[in-house]
């Protein structure tokens, strides 16, 4: 999914002529351990913040983070779940024998 | 550092993001975009409820092709769903540094939000910015064409009220304190680093903005789905059995409210008995009149879940007014998403219901439109 050619994203190509075009981007979508690791440094991060003042605009941010974070790898692990291996080989490959099928 | 067109000065956003040279005007009034706005906290299943309403329309809903992989946006052929996140004025470091949540209205620009759904709503294209949600940042923004459904779904749709005025019907996810806790048990519980602690923190800790500028847009909405703790077992918390609530508000234009039995009356139904066998415990349904914030409404309410099919279609024969083009369509819709969270309680039935009152909401807008411009000619 990561690898398609950004048709329709031309703004990216006036501004990053050449190589690496935000390749960041593309590779935390595809890596969802990175996330989890996101995930559990954040809440590292809000029970620090919170425990010098519970009440700041501070920790209620920290812990807004984490509340993102996990909804995104909540995302993430739905999305890899739903995933059938015979679905996406199909997916690339339409024309083999276990992936052909005719309306009629 | 790379620039972000969308982040201009909150003086003149509209300009620049309105795109003038993709100016699709709609030469007929009929063919005008419909807003639907649906509000909700993170992780409270709003991308449930917009797979049900998509598949109401037909057709699967995807991201847009070849674009940003991280892209929120999801487009079948007659509808459009945006997350409002992709209108945060501050990212991720932003608001750390700020010390505000994204709850709070700092973090989101109205006007831009304003001025890109009215151009959608007037059929012109958009370039929108994108959130990511992976890394916190303000993404290049993409292209939106005016679909002939769009949806808003997020945290403020209703917020502000230049917004709220362009939205055709809305609806609200209103999830209790103690189902909200169940459903983050069950999504977070796996994930490294968190505990009960941690996830309860993060509810409390986010609670002061939900409770200040969330929670108070419910009394717009046309329709809210309520989920609470059910009331058939004592002392339930674990959040598998729901009692759910969906209140309509009444005199709304092109929506009329879903009623069993008899309109206007209040009403207690066990559908178990000799006609229809439950297990344990059993799924009873409530309804009547009300009022909601000075508002009147109909409230239709689930309580127990449904162990097989035969019981859905029992209890959609005793619905009327659900908008559906055939019998058993709701049940249909149901069976069609089995493996969705909430298909066998009330939280599946009201969304799926609401779905086809949007439909329905839908045809009748463009059935108007379309008569109104044959007055014209």
């Amino acid at each position: 999914l990561g690898g398609h050619p950004r048709l329709n994203t031309p703004w990216r190509r006036s501004s990053f002529r050449g190589r690496r075009i935000r390749s960041d981007v593309v590779v935390v979508a595809a890596a969802p351990d990175r996330l989890s690791d996101k995930v559990e440094e954040s809440i590292k991060n809000a029970q620090e913040t919170c425990a010098d003042d519970p009440v700041s605009g501070e920790c209620a941010a920290a812990w807004d983070e984490v509340e993102e974070l996990s909804a995104a790898a909540g995302h993430a692990r739905e999305k890899k779940l739903e995933a059938d291996p015979l679905e996406n080989y199909c997916k690339d490959n339409p024309e083999v024998d276990e992936c052909r099928t005719y309306d009629n | 550092k790379q620039f972000l067109f969308h982040s201009s000065s909150p003086r003149k956003p509209a300009s620049l993001a309105v795109l003038p040279r993709r100016i699709i005007t709609s030469c007929s009034a009929e063919d005008k975009t419909v807003v639907i706005g649906l509000a909700a906290d993170s992780g409270c299943g709003k991308s449930t409820f917009m797979r049900r309403l998509t598949s109401v329309f037909g057709g699967a809903a995807e991201p847009p092709r070849g674009g940003n992989p991280d892209s929120n946006t999801l487009v079948s052929d007659t509808t459009t769903v945006i997350c409002l996140d992709d209108y945060h004025s501050l990212d991720r470091t932003g608001r750390k540094e700020k010390g505000v949540t994204a709850l709070d209205p700092r973090a989101n620009n109205f006007d831009l939000m304003y001025e890109q759904v009215k151009a959608l709503k007037d059929g012109v294209a958009v370039d929108k910015p994108i959130y990511n949600h992976v890394s916190g940042l303000l993404d290049p923004p993409e292209l939106i064409k005016p679909p002939k459904i769009l949806v808003i779904e997020g945290l403020h749709p209703m917020f502000d009220s230049r917004v709220r005025d362009l939205l055709d019907f809305s609806i609200y996810l209103d999830i209790s304190n103690e189902v909200k806790f169940a459903w983050k048990i069950q999504r977070d519980m796996a994930e490294r680093g968190h505990s009960l602690e941690s996830i309860k923190a993060s509810i409390e800790a986010r609670k002061p903005d939900f409770d200040a500028y969330i929670d108070p847009q419910k009394q717009y909405a046309d329709a809210v789905i309520e989920v609470l703790p059910t009331q058939l077992i004592p002392d339930d918390n674990e959040g598998r059995v729901l009692r759910v609530r969906l209140i309509m508000k009444e005199g709304v234009k092109y929506f009329s409210p879903v009623y069993l039995f008899d309109e206007g009356s209040t009403i207690s139904w066990i559908p178990c008995g000799r006609k229809l066998t439950c297990s344990y415990p059993g799924i009873k349904f409530g309804y009547g009149p009300d009022t909601y914030f000075d508002n009147e409404v109909s409230v239709l309410e689930m309580d127990g879940q449904f162990d097989r099919l035969d019981e859905l279609i029992y209890v959609e024969s005793h619905l009327s007014n659900i908008s559906t083009k055939f019998y058993g369509e709701v049940t249909q819709q149901m069976l069609k998403h089995s493996d969705f969270p909430g298909s066998n309680n009330g939280t599946g039935l009201f969304q799926t219901i609401v779905g086809l009152k949007i439909r329905d909401l839908y045809e009748q807008i463009s059935a108007s439109r379309a008569s109104a411009a044959q007055l014209e000619a």
